[in-house]
C-alpha cells in the first residue's frame, strides 16, 4: 500500500498538469459548445442554446467546404509523405559517402518552428521577389501565383507539409525498419521471390505497425495544422487553403463567436476520432485473422 | 536435382579469411553431411552455396551452371536456417505455402502440398497458428515443411534438427532419410550430431577452422581417420588419445606412452624412438584375464552398454562394453586392445601413419 501512494503521490505534478491544461480545458470547449457566447458581443454573457451550435454546423458551407478541403490537404500530404519516408529510409538503409551528414540535415526542418517554416515559404513563394516563381517562370514559364491561384496554394500547402514533415516519416520507419529481423528476408529470396514480391509480401506487413502508427500521428497533427498555413497563405485565396484548424481560428477571433468556435472544435475532434477507428477498423484489426 | 561443385572456395570478411579454399565434389542425389565444431564455417558455407553470402574466390557450381553471381532466387534451391527465419505474420499454412505462392501454383495446389507436408510433419493442427504460437520444435518443423513442399535442386539444413527433443529427433532423422530416398534429390545437411551424421550420409565432409580436413563415407571416416581431428570428432565416446613413442626392440614394435604405459602396435614404417599419438576407440576395448592393467575411476551404465572410465598408470583410458560388467570404481581390471583396431598418429603432423 505504502509503494502505491508514493507511485501516486510521484505521479500527482503529471497528473495536475495533465489535468489543468489538458482536460480541464477540454471540458470547458464542451461546456462553451452548448451556449452563445460572444464575449465582445452586444451581449457578454454566456446564454445556453442546446444544440444550435450543432444544428448550425450542418447547414454551414463554409465549415463543410472548410472540412472536405482538409482532409484532401491530409490525404495528399499524409500518403505522400509515408511514401516519401519510406523510400528515404530505405536509402538510409545503404552505406554512402556523407551518410551521416545527410542523416543530420534532412532532420533539421523537424526542428523549425512552424510560423518560421510558414514565413520562410511565404517569402519563397511570393510573386516577384520569391525565388521559387522566379525559376518556375524562368525555366517552365509557368507563372506562379498562390495568392489567386487556387489549386496552385492548395498544392503549394502540401509540399511545405511533406517538406517540414516527411523527416519524422523517415526516422519512424527507419527505426521499425532498423528493428527487422535479417532471416525472413534470406528465407524469402531462397523462396524465389524477387524485389517487389519481397517488399510486398515481407517488408509491408513486417512494418505496418509502424507505418500505421505514423499514419496516424501524421493525420492527427495535419488535420489541425494552423500556424503554418495561415503564415503561408491565410487560407487564401478565398477560401481554397482555409483548413479546419484555420476556420476555427477565424470564427473564434475575428468574429468572438466562441460558442459556435467551440461547437467545431468539438466536432473536428469527434471527426478525427472517427477516421482513425475507420482506419483502425480497416488496416489494423483484420491483420491477425487475414490471409492473403 | 543436380550436382554440386565446390571448387576452391573461399570467403573473406573484410581481412579475416574465415573459409579457404574449400574442395568439395557431391554428385546428383548424394546425401552430404557437413560436420565440424561451432565456428568453423559450416554455416558461412551452406549459405555461400545459397547464395546468400558472396563468394571472395574459387568456382561453385549447381548441375554444371556456375552460380557465383547467381541470386538466390534463381538457384532453386530449399534451405532450412539454423535460426528457423519463418515469416512472423504469416500463419503455418502461408509460410509453407509461399514459396509455391510465388511461383504461382494454383491454391489447390498449394493447399494439397500444404496438407501434404504437414502430415508428414505432424503439422496439421497448427496450420492456423502464427509462428509466435508455436514452441521451437514446431517452428523447426514448419521449416522443413517449407522445405519439402518444394521439389528444388537442391536440399540445404542448417541443423534442422538441434531443437528437437530426442524422440521426435530420431523420427524426424528417419523421415528426412525417407524424403531422400523416395524424391533422390542432392541435400547438403549441417550437423552437430554424431549420429545424425554416420546414419544419413552418404558423404560426411569435417571442416575445421575453414578447412576440410576429411571427406568420405561414414565408415570410412570411422576406420580410417586421417588425423586426429577427425579421428577424435568421429565416433562417440571419443577416441582415446594417448601421447608417447614407437619402440622397436628385436623386431618388435610397441608403443610406450610418455608415462611408461605399454599399449600393442601393428608393424609400422617408423623408427625407433619416433614421437606418435596413439589411437583406440573406447568400443575396441574388451576386459581380459591379461593385457593393460588400469584402474577403473567412474563406472557408467546406460543399460546397453557401460563406460569405464579409467587410468593406465598417468594415462586416461575409456572403454565402451557392450556387456554388463561387474566392476566398480576403484576396481583394477586389465584391457585387452586389438592391434588391429588402434589408430597410429604423427606427433608432430598429427597425420594418419599408415
Ligand atoms: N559477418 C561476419 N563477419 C565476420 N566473421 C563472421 C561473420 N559471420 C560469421 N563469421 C565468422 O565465420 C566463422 C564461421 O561461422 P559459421 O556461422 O559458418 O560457423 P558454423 O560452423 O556454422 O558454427 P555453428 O556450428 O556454431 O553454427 C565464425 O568464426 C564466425 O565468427
Ligand atoms: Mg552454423
Amino acid at each position: 500500500m505504502g509503494s502505491n501512494r508514493t507511485g501516486w503521490l510521484l505521479l500527482t505534478p503529471t497528473l495536475v498538469i495533465l489535468g489543468v491544461f489538458g482536460i480541464l480545458p477540454f471540458i470547458y470547449v464542451l461546456w462553451v459548445a452548448f451556449h452563445q457566447w460572444n464575449a465582445f458581443g452586444a451581449n457578454p454573457y454566456m446564454i445556453y442554446n442546446g444544440a444550435d451550435n450543432f444544428r448550425r454546423l450542418v447547414f454551414d458551407t463554409e465549415f463543410l467546404e472548410s472540412i472536405w478541403f482538409t482532409f484532401q490537404f491530409g490525404f495528399f500530404a499524409v500518403v505522400s509523405e509515408i511514401v516519401l519516408g519510406y523510400f528515404l529510409a530505405q536509402f538510409l538503409m545503404r552505406d554512402f559517402p556523407g551518410k551521416a551528414v545527410f542523416r543530420t540535415l534532412h532532420t533539421l526542418p523537424l526542428i523549425v518552428a512552424p510560423i518560421v517554416v510558414g514565413s520562410v515559404w511565404r517569402l519563397m513563394m511570393t510573386p516577384s521577389i520569391g525565388i521559387i516563381p522566379y525559376f518556375l517562370d524562368a525555366w517552365f514559364g509557368y507563372q506562379l501565383n498562390i495568392g489567386s491561384n487556387a489549386g496552385a496554394a492548395f498544392v503549394v500547402t502540401v509540399i511545405m507539409d511533406i517538406w517540414h514533415w516527411t523527416p519524422l516519416v523517415t526516422l519512424t520507419l527507419l527505426a521499425a525498419i532498423v528493428a527487422l529481423p535479417k532471416d525472413p528476408f534470406e528465407q524469402a529470396q531462397i523462396d524465389g521471390a524477387n524485389r517487389w514480391q519481397i517488399f510486398w509480401h515481407i517488408t509491408l506487413p513486417m512494418i505496418r505497425p509502424a507505418i500505421l502508427a505514423t499514419v496516424f500521428i501524421r493525420l492527427m497533427d495535419a488535420l489541425r495544422t494552423v500556424d503554418e498555413i495561415w503564415m503561408l497563405t491565410g487560407g487564401g485565396p478565398g477560401s481554397a487553403t482555409r483548413y479546419i484548424g484555420l476556420h476555427i481560428w477565424k470564427v473564434v477571433f475575428p468574429k468572438t463567436d466562441y460558442g459556435y468556435g467551440s461547437a467545431i472544435s468539438v466536432i473536428v475532434l469527434y471527426l478525427t476520432l472517427v477516421l482513425c477507428w475507420l482506419l483502425y477498423v480497416g488496416l489494423v484489426a483484420p491483420r491477425n485473422g487475414r490471409r492473403t | 536435382m543436380a550436382e554440386v561443385t565446390i571448387r576452391d572456395i573461399v570467403k573473406r570478411y573484410g581481412e579475416v579469411e574465415i573459409i579457404h579454399g574449400v574442395n568439395v565434389d557431391i554428385r546428383d542425389g548424394e546425401f552430404v553431411v557437413l560436420v565440424g565444431p561451432s565456428g568453423c564455417g559450416k554455416s558461412t558455407l551452406l549459405r555461400m552455396i545459397a547464395g546468400l553470402e558472396e563468394i571472395s574466390g574459387g568456382e561453385m557450381r549447381i548441375g554444371g551452371r556456375i552460380v557465383n553471381t547467381v541470386p538466390p532466387k534463381d538457384r532453386d534451391i530449399a534451405m532450412v536456417f539454423q535460426s528457423y527465419a519463418l515469416y512472423p505474420h504469416k500463419t503455418v499454412a502461408e509460410n509453407m505455402g509461399f514459396s509455391l505462392k510465388i511461383k504461382g501454383a494454383s491454391k489447390a495446389e498449394i493447399d494439397a502440398k500444404v496438407r501434404q507436408a504437414a502430415s508428414v510433419l505432424d503439422l496439421e493442427k497448427l496450420l492456423d497458428r502464427y509462428p509466435r504460437q508455436l514452441s521451437g520444435g514446431q517452428r523447426q518443423r514448419v521449416a522443413m515443411g517449407r522445405a519439402i513442399v518444394r521439389d528444388p535442386q537442391v536440399f540445404l539444413f542448417d541443423e534442422p534438427l538441434s531443437n528437437l527433443d530426442a524422440k521426435l529427433r530420431v523420427a524426424m532423422r528417419v523421415e528426412i532419410k525417407e524424403l531422400h530416398q523416395r524424391l533422390k534429390t542432392t541435400t547438403i545437411y549441417v550437423t552437430h550430431d554424431q549420429i545424425e551424421a554416420m546414419t544419413m550420409a552418404d558423404k560426411i565432409v569435417v571442416m575445421k577452422d575453414g578447412y576440410v580436413e576429411q571427406i568420405g563415407a561414414p565408415l570410412e571416416l570411422y576406420d580410417k581417420p586421417n588425423n586426429v581431428f577427425v579421428a577424435g570428432f568421429i565416433g562417440s565416446p571419443s577416441m582415446n588419445f594417448i601421447q608417447g613413442r614407437i619402440r622397436s626392440e628385436g623386431g618388435a614394435q610397441r608403443f610406450v606412452s610418455d608415462h611408461g604405459t605399454v599399449l600393442p602396435v601393428r608393424p609400422l614404417p617408423v623408427e625407433d624412438g619416433h614421437p606418435v599419438i596413439y589411437g583406440v576407440r573406447p568400443e575396441h576395448i574388451a576386459l581380459g584375464a591379461e593385457g593393460v592393467t588400469v584402474r577403473v575411476a567412474v563406472v557408467e551404465p546406460t543399460g546397453a552398454e557401460t563406460q569405464l572410465f579409467s587410468r593406465a598408470g598417468e594415462d586416461v583410458i575409456d572403454a565402451l562394453l557392450r556387456d554388463r560388467v561387474d566392476v566398480r570404481a576403484g576396481d583394477t581390471v586389465h584391457f585387452v586392445i586389438d592391434p588391429g583396431r588402434v589408430h597410429i598418429f604423427d606427433a608432430q603432423t598429427k597425420r594418419r601413419l599408415t
